[in-house]
Parts: C-alpha cells; sequence; structure tokens
C-alpha cells in the first residue's frame, strides 16, 4: 500500500499531452510511449476498483484502444490529456463494475462493514500529497464523510451500497455525499 | 445557485450513478458546456486519487493485444480519416512496394506474431461479438501486419486491410487461398485497392486451420491464368480464433 514515491513526478503531463497529438497524427510509437508511463498507474487504478486483474487488464487495453482511436476528438481546451485519459479508464471500469454485478466484486466486503473499509479509505487519504489541497480539504470532513467519498470514487460505490456499509437511510446517504461534495468543492475553489 | 450542477457533476465524477442517470449525464456532458466544464473542474481535483493507487505493472499480453488491435492506422478506424495523414504504415508499405523483388518467404518469427496477432483479434473479435471461426493475420514481405482475413461459421469470409494498398495502373490485387496443394489456389478476391471485402468462398469446402490466404499482383483483371502469375504481396495461414 504505502507507495512512497510521488507519482506525480513519474508522469509529465506536457509529455503526455505531446505524445497524445501523436496518436492523433498515426504515430504508433507514442502510443506505446504513453503506454509505459501511465500504464501500470492505470492498472493499478482499474484493480482498486475491479479488485480483479484479469478484469483490470482488460479495462486497460480497452483503455488504450480508446485513447487510439479517440485522440484526434481530444480537445486540449477542455482540460489536461492526463485527466482525460484517466476519464476514460474510469468510464470504462465502471461499467464493467456494473455489468458483472456488483455484489460479484464486492462479496469480500462484510455487510455493513464499514468500520473495515476505513482503515482503507484513511490509507487512501495518507497517499494523497500531503502539500495537495484533496488531502487538505478532505481531512476537513467529518471521518464518516470523508471515508464515503474515498469508497465512492476508489472502489466505485454506488449511493446504495455506500448507505448499506453505513447503515443509513439511502436518502441520508445521498444529502451526506452531496453536502460533502459541496465543502469540497468550496475548499479546494 | 449552480449548486445542484456542481454536485451532480461531482456524483458523477465520483462514480455514484446508476447505469441510466451516468448516460444521462454522458449525453449531457456534449451538449451542456457548463456542465461539461464542472465535470471537468471535478476530475482534475479528484485527479489525485487516481495518482494515489499503487502503481501495478500489466503483463505483457496486455501491450501485446493493444498493438494488435491498434495495428490499423486510425485512420481506418475512425471517422477523422481525412485529417491524418497515414504516415508510418503508409510511408513503410510503399518503401516494400518498390522493393518487390527482395520479398521473402516468411519465417518462425513471423509465424509467432500471426499466432500472437491472431489471439489478439480473436479476443478483440469476440468482444464485438462477431465470433469469426477462423483468423489469418496476412503479412507483408517485411513481416508486417498488413490485413486479416476472418472467417465464420455460416461460410461468410471477410478481408480486413490493416495498411492502405494501391495497385499500380494495369495492375490489380488477386485474393487467393489454398487448402489443397492438389487443387491449387483458387481466387476469392479481386480489387484495385485493398479495403474491406467479402471473398467468395461459395462452392469451396469449409475453411480449415491452416488454410493458405494471400494476395499477388496480377494483370488488371485479374490473373489470366487462374493461378496467382505476380508476386505475393502479403500471405498467412489461418489460425482457429479462441
Amino acid at each position: 500500500m504505502a507507495s512512497t514515491t510521488p507519482v506525480t513526478a513519474r508522469i509529465d503531463p506536457d509529455a503526455l499531452a505531446r505524445a497524445l497529438e501523436g496518436c492523433a497524427r498515426g504515430d504508433h510509437a507514442c502510443l506505446r510511449e504513453i503506454y509505459d508511463k501511465i500504464a501500470p498507474q492505470m492498472t493499478g487504478v482499474a484493480l482498486r476498483l475491479l479488485r480483479r486483474r484479469d478484469l483490470a487488464e482488460d479495462v486497460v487495453h480497452d483503455t488504450f484502444v480508446r485513447i487510439w482511436e479517440k485522440a484526434a476528438t481530444f480537445d486540449p481546451a477542455r482540460g489536461s490529456a492526463v485527466t482525460w485519459m484517466f476519464a476514460i479508464l474510469r468510464h470504462r471500469a465502471l461499467n464493467v463494475l456494473r455489468a458483472e454485478g456488483r455484489t460479484d466484486l464486492t462479496d469480500d466486503f462484510e455487510p455493513l462493514a464499514l468500520a473495515s473499509d476505513a482503515p482503507d479509505a484513511e490509507a487512501v487519504v495518507c497517499a494523497l500529497s500531503e502539500a495537495g489541497a484533496l488531502r487538505r480539504c478532505l481531512e476537513r470532513l467529518d471521518p464518516p464523510r470523508r471515508v464515503a467519498i474515498v469508497l465512492a470514487y476508489t472502489r466505485g460505490l454506488s449511493h446504495g451500497e455506500l448507505a448499506g456499509r453505513m447503515g443509513i437511510p439511502l436518502g441520508t446517504a445521498k444529502s451526506w455525499i452531496r453536502r460533502s461534495l459541496l465543502a469540497l468543492r468550496e475548499c479546494m475553489a | 445557485m449552480s449548486e445542484d450542477l456542481h454536485a451532480l457533476a461531482g456524483e458523477y465524477v465520483l462514480g455514484l450513478l446508476a447505469g441510466d442517470e451516468a448516460q444521462a449525464c454522458a449525453g449531457r456532458l456534449a451538449a451542456d458546456p457548463a456542465f461539461a466544464m464542472a465535470v471537468e473542474h471535478w476530475r482534475a481535483r479528484l485527479a489525485e486519487f487516481d495518482l494515489s493507487a499503487p502503481a501495478q505493472v500489466p503483463s505483457a499480453a496486455v501491450w501485446d493485444r493493444i498493438a494488435a488491435a491498434t495495428a490499423a492506422p486510425p485512420a481506418l478506424s475512425s471517422p477523422a480519416r481525412a485529417r491524418r495523414p497515414s504516415a508510418g504504415w503508409g510511408a513503410a508499405l510503399s518503401a516494400v512496394w518498390e522493393s518487390l523483388p527482395v520479398w521473402r518467404g516468411i519465417g518462425l518469427g513471423a509465424a509467432a506474431a500471426t499466432l500472437l496477432l491472431a489471439l489478439g483479434l480473436g479476443f478483440q473479435m469476440r468482444e464485438a461479438a462477431r465470433a469469426p471461426v477462423l483468423v489469418a493475420v496476412l503479412l507483408s514481405g517485411d513481416n508486417r501486419p498488413a490485413a486479416v482475413v476472418n472467417t465464420f461459421r455460416d461460410g461468410r469470409a471477410e478481408l480486413i486491410p490493416l495498411a492502405a494498398l494501391r495497385a499500380p495502373e494495369g495492375k490489380s490485387l488477386q485474393v487467393w487461398t489454398l487448402w489443397d496443394r492438389a487443387r491449387g489456389p483458387v481466387s476469392v478476391g479481386l480489387v484495385d485497392a485493398l479495403r474491406s471485402l467479402d471473398l467468395q468462398l461459395k462452392g469451396l469446402p469449409t475453411a480449415v486451420p491452416e488454410q493458405l490466404f494471400e494476395v499477388t499482383l496480377e494483370p488488371a483483371g485479374g490473373s489470366p491464368t487462374g493461378r496467382p502469375t505476380g508476386p505475393i504481396l502479403m500471405k498467412g495461414t489461418a489460425s482457429r480464433a479462441l
């Protein structure tokens, strides 16, 4: 869990943006360059969501095929290349999570076992850069709400699953998340 | 005022929304610039989570499959085709074209590559729920994948080019298959430029593993003898799709 290397140092957004432009021109070497730089990170993200290595690798495969096909449609004016590529990955992974039936992939969780998830979620927070706004702002939230946000993003839990795990009504879970999001947004502005 | 917009965008980026809600948001992304910007902000804010996942080196097969699936220049699979010069592949193939005499048979390395590509492509095809029975990757003289032949359970077969190739003036490209040396190669397609085409296998025995497919350069209108007469531009044998 304790990958202490600052990952941001390994991912150079400008180099990746240039490589993505290369893909748009049909330069296959640029796809390989992107793969070498971020495929391990993407595999880590997909594995955290899907918890099965074969599924995670399939999602990484699909993501790179998609990056290659859609490189020309990427618009740098709308966001960073890295964010765009990870958004493709998350979109794919969440689709797989939904299609496979979340229960299959999460049945190693105890029901209502938020207590056992909490240390994992706190470990995620600890792995965030201390200098980063996300960590600073997450730490301002009440612990259960912080855990809910972290689990939603890193495990792909739905509103209903969060409610079940926290032992609170669905409506309450929704309003927690919503208020936490707005607090994060204000804090990170 | 726009709290609803930002909260919804945040829920979407967190991945909390169920299938139909998520789809509605995906649609709104394209149509509503304010929503798209809110989503982009959330993605940027939460990107730090992605960087916190412990990196995992994917197995080598993952890149092999990606390479097989993206072997075609994106122009072939993307609507943006007019905007993209097919630099690498076009140039490589025309260089090969100019050195026709040095084209040689296909070695062991190519056989391994064929198998690998067939596995990769087999996977791709299954994903698309098309399920070919046999796949043949046709390699050019310099052992690059130049086309794929898929045969299907109902007897259909198709050729899909992986690189642009056009016959010079006064010539044609002829597709052949060989399953029985006694019978010899049979013509199953004739084109001026390589494109996706259905091969005419009707009346022929069902395709089998190891059946050879090849493309030769022939006089315009096809070989006058009914047998390949010109140089082989690409060839490969069929393998069973997994």
